[in-house]
Parts: structure tokens; sequence; C-alpha cells
């Protein structure tokens, strides 16, 4: 019965890219897209990028790792996620204009909701236990 | 009604069933934000998929009356002439997406919308009603796509959230409550045992008194 | 990837889409071929959106719906009405919805 909790919440986290792109990488590419550990494709659409390069300076654009993980852990309470990186929160937080607290944001189901609506294939949900 | 598992009621079984339940819980604890992240995921989808079809039967209603005219004005075998000798190019560039470990399809339009000379129909029937008509299929056809890769997305999604949904009810509903009532159990039969010692303890403390 | 369309349904919904470039076109008429035709279509690495009718799927009926289940990722197919403006009552993915979330959702258009 353990095996198959342990099961279950290693399989939670097996959509995730096995290596990010940069944002400079990915606007580069003809077909932007990363592989998953799960052995899948998941491509970044260019609308996104394009948003992406706008609102950061053109030397962001190596620093930033996509796709951007918005970090679920229980522990931080319903429907409130995490962000890190010191680019990712700076992106982050000007989409949500919101304050960020050194290279950390929390953010709440609200707010999640809008970012994933703004950036749905250049953000994937990264569960924590 | 939970029923309680066969384990040996010793202080390590009760280490380990701690264990176990803080393990459960984690998971249902996570599945449980994942349901909450497939359920919003999934009404963003609806909303857009009400709007989308909305404007892509209205297009469609349009391009049928389009056609019909043609039909009527220049003749439906002249139409459908046409229709067989139009250039059958068109393409769509389809790519996967990743949400929450489900595969969606990703379509990015390649164009759909060609001008009289590339569609490719003889040049002596060519009347301005039947470049209406392929005109307002045109834009049928890619408002259809968005809608098609939308419903892609929300079956997708609500198949997925069936599937956790009935996890986060097994562990909630079976597991879980069939774990404590098992540490439970536990704890009351170490109890009994403890009580069992004290007692005999003072009993034969009492019979080494008397024989002094 | 590069995929091509197919629209399967009555002579003038077929005429319609192949005007506007689509290149697999069936004209159904009997129920057992056009399984055959939609089967074929599902299978075809090269067609990546059916366009179905709703009178067309109807008649299709059970098969169908199997057809559906068995489905893989692509190609995507989409049931839309013919000029007669058909559609039926029941809507799949309301019935789905409603016994996921265990509710109906209605969802509010923007800005009400």
């Amino acid at each position: 019965m353990d095996r198959l909790i342990k099961f279950e919440l290693g399989r939670l986290n097996i959509h995730l890219p096995k290596r990010r792109i940069s944002l400079r990488a990915a606007l580069s590419s003809p077909q932007p897209q990363i592989l998953t550990k799960d052995g899948g494709v998941h491509a970044l659409k260019r609308e996104e990028l394009e948003f992406l390069s706008k609102i950061l300076s053109e030397s962001d654009w190596d620093k930033l790792q996509l796709p951007i993980f918005i970090s679920l852990e229980p522990k931080l309470g319903k429907g409130a996620a995490r962000i890190m990186g010191d680019v990712e929160t700076k992106v982050v937080g000007q989409i949500l204009k919101k304050e960020k607290i050194g290279s950390e944001l929390i953010i709440y189901r609200p707010e999640v909701a809008v970012l994933r609506r703004k950036l749905p294939t250049t953000t994937q949900y990264f569960f924590v236990w | 009604m939970a029923m309680a598992l066969t384990v040996a009621p010793t202080r390590m079984e009760l280490i380990k069933l701690r264990q176990r339940i803080a393990l459960a819980q984690k998971g249902h604890d996570l599945l449980k934000d994942k349901m909450d992240a497939l359920i919003m995921e999934l009404f963003d989808a609806l909303r857009r998929i009400q709007d989308s079809r909305a404007k892509a039967l209205e297009q469609l209603s349009k391009a049928y009356s389009a056609l019909s005219e043609c039909m009527a004005v220049l003749g439906t075998l002249e139409t459908m002439q046409a229709a067989r000798e139009a250039k059958k190019d068109v393409q769509l560039n389809i790519s996967t997406r990743n949400i929450m470990g489900i595969q969606v399809p990703l379509v990015e339009f390649r164009d759909i919308e060609r001008n009289a000379l590339a569609r490719g129909y003889s040049l002596h029937t060519t009347s301005s009603l039947l470049d209406n008509a392929a005109r307002e299929f045109e834009r049928a056809l890619k408002l259809l796509v968005g809608l098609a890769e939308l419903e892609a997305v929300a079956f997708a999604l609500a198949r997925e959230l069936e599937k956790t949904k009935r996890r986060v009810n097994a562990l909630e509903y079976i597991l879980i409550p069939r774990l404590k009532e098992t540490l439970k159990f536990i704890m009351m039969r170490l109890d009994e045992i403890e009580r069992e010692n004290f007692t005999r303890l003072k009993r034969i403390k009492a019979i080494i008194e008397e024989r002094r | 990837m590069s995929f091509k369309v197919a629209a399967i349904g009555d002579r003038d919904t077929v005429a319609g889409f192949a005007l506007a470039g689509v290149a697999y076109t069936y004209i159904h008429s009997k129920k057992e071929e056009t399984l055959a035709k939609l089967n074929g279509f599902l299978n075809s690495r090269e067609i990546g959106l059916i366009l179905l009718t709703h009178r067309v799927a109807e008649e299709l009926g059970f098969e169908l719906r199997q057809m559906i289940q068995k489905k893989k990722l692509l190609p995507m197919m989409l049931r839309i009405p013919d000029k007669t403006g058909y559609a039926p009552k029941t809507d799949e993915l309301r019935d789905l919805i409603r016994r996921t979330v265990g509710a109906e959702i209605i969802v509010k258009r923007e800005g009400e």
C-alpha cells in the first residue's frame, strides 16, 4: 500500500523537463520545446516567448530558465504557491504587480490563475513533498 | 467503516504506522492540490470554449449561407466542380504540450486564409460568390481548429480530474481511516499489555513479600 | 509536425470545406462505409483534425462512441452542425464535467 502512495507521489512530477531552456535559446529555436522526464515533448508558444522578451531586459534572456516552476507545497496553505529564482520572480512579480522578497515569491490561487492564463506553456506546476 | 489491519501490537509497529499515516496524509494533501489546480485549468478552458464555440458556429453559419448563395446563382454543378479543383493544401502545425502530466495538442496556425489565385479553381468559373464562399469557409475552419484544440484540452483535463478525485477519495475515506483504526487498536493493546505487566509485577511483589 | 484536415458530412458541408482547402473529404451515405472511412482517417498519421457533422455522428451511433473512447491524442475530432444547423441536445463535454466536478458549471461571460 505504501508502495502505491510512493509510486503516485513519484509520478506527480514526472511531467517535468529533463532540462530547462533559457529564454534566449528558446527565442532562437525554430521549434522551441523541452523534453519531459516521461519521454514526451512540451512545446513553448512563441507568443509567450515574445511577451517575455519584451518585459525583460536582454541581459536577463540568458538567465531566465523555462518553463518557470510554480511550486505547489501543501505546507504553504491551501492554494498558495511559490516561485523561486531571481529572474523568475522578477518576471512573475511584474506580471502580477507584486513585490518579491529576495529571490522568492509566494502567490495565491487567483494569482496562479492569472499567471497560468498569461503563460500556459512557459509555466509548469511542480509538486513539493 | 474502516477495518483494522492485522499487525502485531508492538512499539516498533506503532512507529512504522505513524510514519505510514504521515505519508498517506502527505500524499492526500498533494493530490488535493493537484485536483484544485486541475479544476482551475478546467474552468479556464471551459470559459474559453464557450466563447470560441459561439464565434465558430456563427462563422460557420455565415459560411453555409455564402455557399448556398453561390450554389443558387452559379449552380450546384459548377460549385461542386470548383470544390473538386480547389487546392487542398491546408496544413496545421501541431505539437504537444504538457499540463501536470497530461499531454494535450498545441496548434500553431499555418496560414489558412488564402487569396483567390492560391485557391486554385479554374479561372473561367471564378466568381466573387465562389471566392466569398471559400473565404467564409476558410475563416470558419480557422475558428473550428481553435475550438477543437480547446475541447481536446478540456476532455483531457476532465479525465485526469476524475482519476485524481478517485485517488483522493480512496486515501481520505478508505486508507487513512483504516490506518488510524489500526493505530488505535495497537495503542489500546499496548496499553493493555502494560497494565497486565503492571498487575503481574504487583502480584509477584506481593508473593515475594509474603515469602519473607 | 505538419498535419492535414479531414471532413465528413453531407455534400454541401464537404463542398464548403473542400473550397477552404481541406485535403480529405468524404460524403456520407451508408453507415458501414462511413465508419470504415472514419477509421482510416483516425489511423492516418497525416491527419490532425477530423470534422464530422452531428447528423452523421448520430447515425454512426455506438460504434462512433467506441472509436472516440479508444482514440489517441491525434487526430483531434470535432463535431459540427451542417447547413441545417442541427446539433443534439446532449453535450458530451458538459456531461463529463458534471460527472467529475459533481455540479453544473455555469461559466459567466467576461465582464458579467
